[in-house]
């Protein structure tokens, strides 16, 4: 009688810390990093910040994308929104897509955050930020990814692009998005 | 007309600390349920600016009566779960609540257990001791112990 129970005792000793190991090595192989340039942008579908609907990144293939990530606690977000607006209004005409993506945001705040910088081009919000934080690796904002027409990432500018080298990095970038 | 305007503003002035609500919770107290989303610590030990701004959310739903568990509710609804410094009560999470407790409840029973055998195992040696000890008894002695015996017979 006792052996068995000595032996189911350190079964489910054994079991315990496989177990434990196992969530190690899951999580280890798990961690999320920015995805590298070259590398296809990774997809999602997010609902829409300002209205209805969704945006799905993939039905943007064909496109350069600008894919800004924001928030409206984020206080270098404020300044970046009047450039991001400009370069929009600009590089629209040319066939380029803007999507700002909302991270970790009170979502009232950051409605009030686009009326109040009169930003035009679509958003949606990763509250959760799955997205940001889960695919894309972001933990800080302002984050701009520039995705080819192939859906491949040309440029990361982990800054603001109002900083005067990220801005140069952002306009080559967009150039070469629009060639590729 | 005049003192009709007038009656009407003294009657809101008089009207409006009564729709004032009382809070039915606190910003210290949701500061310790609620997560820093883009630190991972409670609200309490963050000075991140999402934090700030979540905390000001808070404030907001706070002066205006919401209870601790609509902004809790709201808040989830807007970021998710891990908002929340505790799981919820429900589906897989409640493993998080229960494993816990049932980790406690199987120690105290391996430790019962094995005080229960540890006992056992001296008190039987204790016995076989004794039996031993009689079986190893003086022959002088033993023979003046059957006397008593026999004498109390």
């Amino acid at each position: 009688m006792t052996r068995p129970l000595k032996l189911a005792g350190q079964l489910v000793a054994l079991a315990a810390v496989a177990g434990l190991l196992a969530l190690l090595v899951w999580r280890l192989t798990h961690q999320q990093h920015a995805p590298k340039i070259g590398s296809s942008a990774p997809v999602f579908t997010l609902s829409r910040l300002t209205g209805p609907g969704s945006v799905d990144l993939a039905s943007l293939r064909g496109k350069p994308v600008v894919l800004n990530f924001w928030a409206s606690w984020c206080i270098p977000c404020k300044s970046e929104a009047k450039v991001l607006e400009q370069a929009w209004q600009r590089y629209r005409r040319q066939g380029v897509a803007f999507v700002g993506v909302d991270f970790h945001d009170v979502t009232g705040d950051a409605r009030r955050f686009v009326a109040a910088h009169g930003l035009t081009f679509p958003m949606v919000e990763d509250g959760s930020g799955d997205v940001t934080s889960g695919r894309y690796g972001i933990s800080q904002v302002p984050e701009t990814y520039v995705v080819g027409r192939t859906g491949k990432i040309v440029v990361h500018i982990a800054g603001p692009i109002t900083t005067p080298s990220f801005a140069g990095e952002f306009r080559r970038a967009v150039a070469l998005a629009l060639r590729s | 007309m005049i003192r009709a305007a007038a009656v009407v503003l003294v009657a809101l002035a008089l009207a409006a600390p009564a729709a004032a609500c009382t809070p039915k919770t606190s910003l210290s107290y949701l500061e310790g349920q609620v997560m820093c989303p883009t630190c991972h610590t409670t609200l309490d030990q963050s000075d991140s600016d999402a934090a700030r701004a979540i905390e000001a959310h808070i404030r907001i739903r706070i002066a205006q009566c919401w209870s601790a568990k609509q902004i809790e509710d709201e808040l989830v609804a807007n970021f998710g779960e891990g908002i929340l410094a505790a799981p919820p009560h429900k589906g897989f999470d409640l493993l998080a609540w229960w494993l816990p407790l049932g980790g406690v409840i199987g120690g105290a029973a391996l430790l019962a257990l094995g005080v229960w055998r540890w006992s056992r195992t001296t008190r039987e040696s204790s016995t076989s001791n004794s039996l031993l000890q009689a079986e190893n008894l003086d022959p002088d002695l033993e023979r003046r112990v059957d006397e008593a015996l026999a004498r109390l017979d």
